[in-house]
């Protein structure tokens, strides 16, 4: 086999033609040709076994991480779960980011907690296969039977005699067998990778600057822009004056860009030169003349306002049961309430940016992209360009919480680096970051419910706010599953009467994923209103859950949530809060402790959370993003919000939308519960929960109800 | 032109002496572990060390760094084993990563000036660097570990 | 005259000052700093002296000057005087501490833009041993601890008088971008607080 001269692409059509010599068979390869190939990009002598693995002639494995990695761990928790079925040592493992490829990746958007979830299976299976196969390559070598070998440490070993092959003495034997039908996977008790909490391989790398984030990537001849865009999201350019701009030693190009993503089309100016510092300098000095009309100029209060409005109508159901209306209209007492959730940005400590270098037979892209197949198919179709020409590379996410998944930064750098005819870096300052969205809706919901005999009759509960999957024909009108999200599906075996519905509410705002989606704001309103449902009917408010959610696995994390939290055995001026939300098939509960403040306002004194999320990887990156949902949620319940005024964002940096510090931080003690059911989602999961554990604390200390998020903690 | 020295190297710098140090550092001399995150002094992410003091490099102009000693994380250590850089990878404290060099500049010189810190020094020292995906609680369990490494090299020594 | 200050005998005694018995304080200046000396004739007069203070009152009471003499370790910031974003503290000499020391961010100039640091080459806070707290301190209060060389960082008349053009007060009324000014010039400030210190550095009524 030749491996020198043949390209990816081209070997890949061979492959196609002639029979693939090693076929691992993935489910999702449409093609199924990604099967033997060589790569000639990452490392020139390595043989790729699969899409995942690569082994070069010394011995050198390289792992490929297909998702993004935005501080969730997909970089370790990928290559944990190959290298425990591959057999090979994780500190000899090299591990690269995949491009953009999803007919050899399946999708690689890196949302919905899903990299583990959606993937393990097969990578398990792959893993194995690979190892099988260099087994049987060196048990041909020897001419000895393969179940007298083994793999260890990336080596195979003839058990009898003790010989070894390292695996780069096997890969082009192996390359050229059959791979063996019945895989059999190791049990779970076997592992002694899966389960651990190893160090993340990415660690030394993000203590001593060498990691490189998209704002840190270079090409060679680079110049670097920013963009003044029109402040209000759907603004055009009117006209522009960069007279005093072209003075900037430095500045080189200044020109529109429109950017057109989804349902939002705006337009800014970009300032292009040969640093970052001079393209702000430039920019500052740029006078624009806006084109503001053909759109509402939006304020915070009417949002709202009007969502209140709409809740007053029934809005498209999207799942009912029993007879709620007609219970809730007959009942001697209804609880009627209305919860309001805030607009949040995302605010990921690298502010956005790209690399795109336009060529006229090909694109390629560099940037923190959360969903590289995603970006390539977009820029293929907006620039009309092959698909197989368009690259894009991940580098690492300086976070992302789904801000970077959104499409509109890697299109409006290809259409500057087109404009400019060479690669540039388009920077966003925070100011763009905070105030361009797009932002996680604002949502209101109204709650209706009905108790007698302490039992809940019937509960009815509706939203209004800007619903992403309504933005277009022909999802605008029909309901979907967003309502629900957050709720745990055993409330509907115990809750007979219960109806969910959703009232689409359009707004000229962008709107995008944010960490735990619906549930981050579903959570709060569907949690607190369980929690008023208790008091109503006297009961203590864990039990009232151990009532209503009967399912084994709610039973046992109930049990675990009482017993670390010592919920039964509070004291005086102590205020203790649950609640227990689903997030991308995981389930969390967490209980918030609360105290009063020495000199007035609330403390948090403790949250504990479990986590069910059936199988995992590495229990230290789960207690790691529980710990980090936990603080991402008490910034949004407590610090910061996004606001409009007259169509514009009213906050522009973290000197008024507010993170919280490390001042700010209660102890948080994380438990997981193990079983052996298929593995949910571990990046978001840990959010929905606390905002409504935190207010019902507040209510037990204070009797004070919040229904309104984000609230002041100093002043309760 | 400017004459800096940046982690025991000396450079020329032909640029507006109003440039930030940050982007000196990165668009110029290269290194890109010092991070942006605000450009205005809130978020600790580009801290560098003007010596010995922790400096937001966002706001810091060329020409105070002009004839000055410079570190930046890559000059922090040799090899990525200053107390703080080894409690960071004990303690496995970083999640994206992105505030982390800024994180363990200010850790170097709380660490420096105070070998036994208490929860609230740590607070004192640190309150100036935000992370976003909420490390906090291991930042602070690390600068311990770092203390404590310290001293044992230290009595070493 | 119980709302007069009475400077303390061994800081008058210091810069040679005769204290009349009957509270009238004429200040005879053995001082070689002769430029300044005529200023520290003080000549009693409470009700112009009151009168004066309270416009050096609205001056220190205003966020420009106030903000750095925060009744706690941790200084004040907008003209809200709220708590300064990440809580840096005043630390023993007043310029903070670890990697929270002012100058980290306050460069010897302001910086350009709004939302940045305002700069000074000399900025802190009053150190640890003499705080000067102006924040919740009645006009009564302020001017009694004013003059009080155990209070007022062992500065007597003179250094009083000087003290308002010391750089970091000329910086109030330079405090960048946004930022409000003090209600009133500096020049105006700089009379008032002579003319209150002159007159008797009486202190107005009121607890």
């Amino acid at each position: 086999m030749s491996t020198s001269t043949i390209s990816r692409r081209n070997f890949l059509r061979a492959t196609g033609i002639t029979g693939a010599a090693l076929c691992l068979g993935f489910s999702f390869s449409a093609d199924g040709k990604a099967n033997v190939i060589v790569a000639t990009d990452a490392d020139q002598s390595a043989i790729e076994m699969n899409a995942w693995i690569k082994i070069d002639a010394s011995g050198k494995v390289t792992l490929v991480d297909h998702r993004a990695e935005m501080g969730q761990g997909s970089y370790q928790s990928v290559p944990q779960i190959i290298a425990e079925e591959l057999e090979v040592d994780l500190k000899d493992v090299n591990v690269i980011f995949a491009q953009g490829d999803p007919k050899k990746y399946g999708g690689q958007i890196t949302g919905g907690s899903s990299t583990v979830r959606d993937s393990y299976k097969r990578l398990l299976k792959l893993s194995a296969t690979a190892r099988e196969v260099l087994i049987a390559a060196a048990a041909a070598k020897w001419k000895v039977s393969a179940t007298d070998c083994y793999a260890q440490s990336g080596t195979v070993i003839h058990k009898p005699s003790g010989k070894k092959f390292h695996y780069g003495e096997l890969v082009a034997d192996a390359s050229k067998l059959d791979a063996p039908k019945n895989i059999v996977l190791k049990k779970r008790s076997d592992y002694k990778l899966i389960g651990k909490p190893l160090h993340r391989k990415d660690t030394p790398m993000k203590t001593n600057g060498e990691a490189i984030f998209g704002l840190d990537k270079k090409l060679p001849g680079m110049l670097y822009a920013v963009v003044e865009r029109n402040p209000r999201f759907r603004g055009k350019v009117k006209s522009f004056d960069a007279a005093a701009t072209k003075k900037i030693p430095g500045v080189k190009h200044v020109f529109v860009v429109k950017m057109e993503v989804f349902n939002t089309i705006r337009e800014g100016v970009a300032v292009v030169a040969t640093s970052t510092w001079a393209a702000m300098q430039g920019r500052k000095a740029l006078k624009v003349i806006w084109d503001d009309t053909g759109f509402e100029h939006v304020n915070i209060a009417d949002i709202y306002t009007r969502q209140h409005e709409e809740l007053k109508k029934e809005g498209l159901f999207f799942k009912k049961q029993g007879d709620p209306d007609g219970i809730l209209t007959k009942a001697e007492k209804m609880l009627d309430v209305v919860y309001q959730t805030p607009y949040q940005a995302h605010s990921a400590m690298e502010p956005l940016n790209c690399i795109a270098h336009y060529q006229k037979d090909k694109i390629e892209i560099w940037g923190p992209i959360q969903a590289p197949d995603w970006v390539q198919g977009d820029i293929s179709q907006k620039f009309k360009m092959p698909i197989d020409k368009v690259r894009v590379n991940m580098t690492f996410l300086g976070g992302g919480f789904g801000r970077k998944a959104f499409l509109d930064y890697p299109y409006e750098a290809t259409m500057i680096s087109k404009q400019i005819d060479g690669p540039v870096q388009v920077i966003w300052t925070r100011e763009d970051d905070t105030t361009q969205g797009p932002y996680r809706a604002g949502i209101s919901y109204r709650a209706q419910g009905a108790i007698a005999n302490g039992q809940i009759m019937a509960v009815k509960f509706r939203m209004a706010g800007q619903n992403i999957d309504h933005w277009s024909d022909p999802k605008r009108g029909v309901a979907n599953s967003s309502t629900t999200e957050g709720f745990l599906a055993p409330y509907f075996e115990s809750i007979k009467n219960i109806s969910f519905a959703d009232v689409p509410f359009e707004m000229p705002i962008p709107n995008m994923w944010w960490r735990s989606v619906y549930a981050s704001t579903n959570g709060f309103a569907y949690e607190s209103f369980i929690d008023e449902l208790a008091h109503e009917a006297g009961k203590d408010p864990l039990d009232f859950r151990r009532a209503y959610l009967k399912d084994e696995r709610c039973q046992k994390l109930i049990d675990k949530l009482e017993e670390v939290s010592g919920w039964k055995s509070r004291k005086k001026n102590e205020g203790y809060g649950v609640a227990i939300t689903e997030c991308f098939s995981s389930t969390v509960g967490q209980i918030v402790k609360v105290s009063q403040k020495a000199g007035g306002g609330i403390i948090i004194d403790k949250v504990w959370a479990v986590m069910d999320c059936g199988w995992y990887v590495n229990p230290d990156i789960i207690h790691a993003q529980i710990e980090g949902s936990i603080i991402m949620a008490l910034g949004a319940a407590t610090t910061h919000e996004i606001t409009f005024k007259d169509g514009l964002v009213e906050q522009r940096n973290f000197y008024d939308y507010k993170m919280p510090r490390i001042t700010d931080i209660p102890p948080i003690e994380v438990h997981i519960i193990d079983n052996d059911a298929d593995a949910g989602g571990v990046g978001e999961p840990g959010l929905p929960a606390f905002s409504p554990a935190l207010t019902a604390a507040i209510f037990d200390l204070t009797g004070k109800r919040i229904r309104k998020l984000p609230f002041d903690m100093a002043n309760i | 032109m400017t004459s800096i020295t940046v982690n025991g190297k000396q450079h020329q710098i032909d640029a507006d002496p109003n440039m930030p140090l940050l982007w000196v550092i990165r668009d110029i001399i290269g290194l890109t572990g010092t991070k942006y995150g605000c450009g205005v002094a809130q978020c600790g992410a580009c801290v560098v060390h003007l010596n010995g003091d922790a400096v937001r490099s966002c706001v810091t102009k060329l020409s105070r760094a002009a004839g000055q000693q410079v570190i930046t994380i890559e000059g922090l250590s040799a090899n990525n084993d200053h107390p703080a850089q080894q409690a960071w990878n004990e303690e496995n404290v970083p999640q994206c990563g992105y505030c982390h060099s800024g994180q363990i500049m200010s850790a170097a010189v709380l660490l420096r000036e105070n070998p036994n810190p208490s929860d609230a020094d740590i607070d004192s020292a640190m309150a100036g660097n935000i992370c976003r995906c909420g490390t906090y609680l291991r930042i602070r369990k690390a600068i311990h570990l770092a203390a404590e490494l310290q001293r044992k090299e230290g009595a070493s020594k | 005259m119980k709302n007069q200050i009475k400077f303390p005998v061994k800081a008058l005694a210091a810069i040679g000052v005769l204290l009349t018995m009957v509270g009238i304080m004429a200040f005879a200046l053995h001082n070689d700093n002769a430029p300044v000396s005529k200023q520290l004739v003080v000549k009693k007069d409470s009700i112009a002296s009151v009168k004066a203070f309270k416009q050096v009152y609205t001056v220190l009471m205003s966020a420009r000057c106030m903000n750095c003499h925060p009744s706690g370790d941790i200084p004040l910031q907008g003209e809200d005087s709220h708590l300064h974003t990440m809580l840096p503290k005043r630390g023993v000499d007043g310029k903070g501490v670890y990697a929270m020391k002012c100058s980290n961010c306050h460069q010897p100039a302001n910086t350009p833009g709004l939302h940045t640091p305002p700069g000074n080459p000399n900025w802190h806070l009053p150190p640890a041993d003499m705080k000067m707290i102006f924040q919740g301190r009645t006009p009564h209060q302020l001017a009694k601890q004013l003059v009080d060389p155990n209070q007022n960082g062992h500065k007597d008349l003179k250094k009083l008088i000087e003290h308002a053009d010391d750089g970091l007060v000329l910086a109030g009324w330079n405090p960048g971008e946004g930022r409000k000014l003090p209600p009133i010039s500096h020049a105006a400030f700089k009379k008032a607080w002579i003319t209150w210190l002159t007159t008797g550095a009486y202190a107005p009524n009121g607890k």
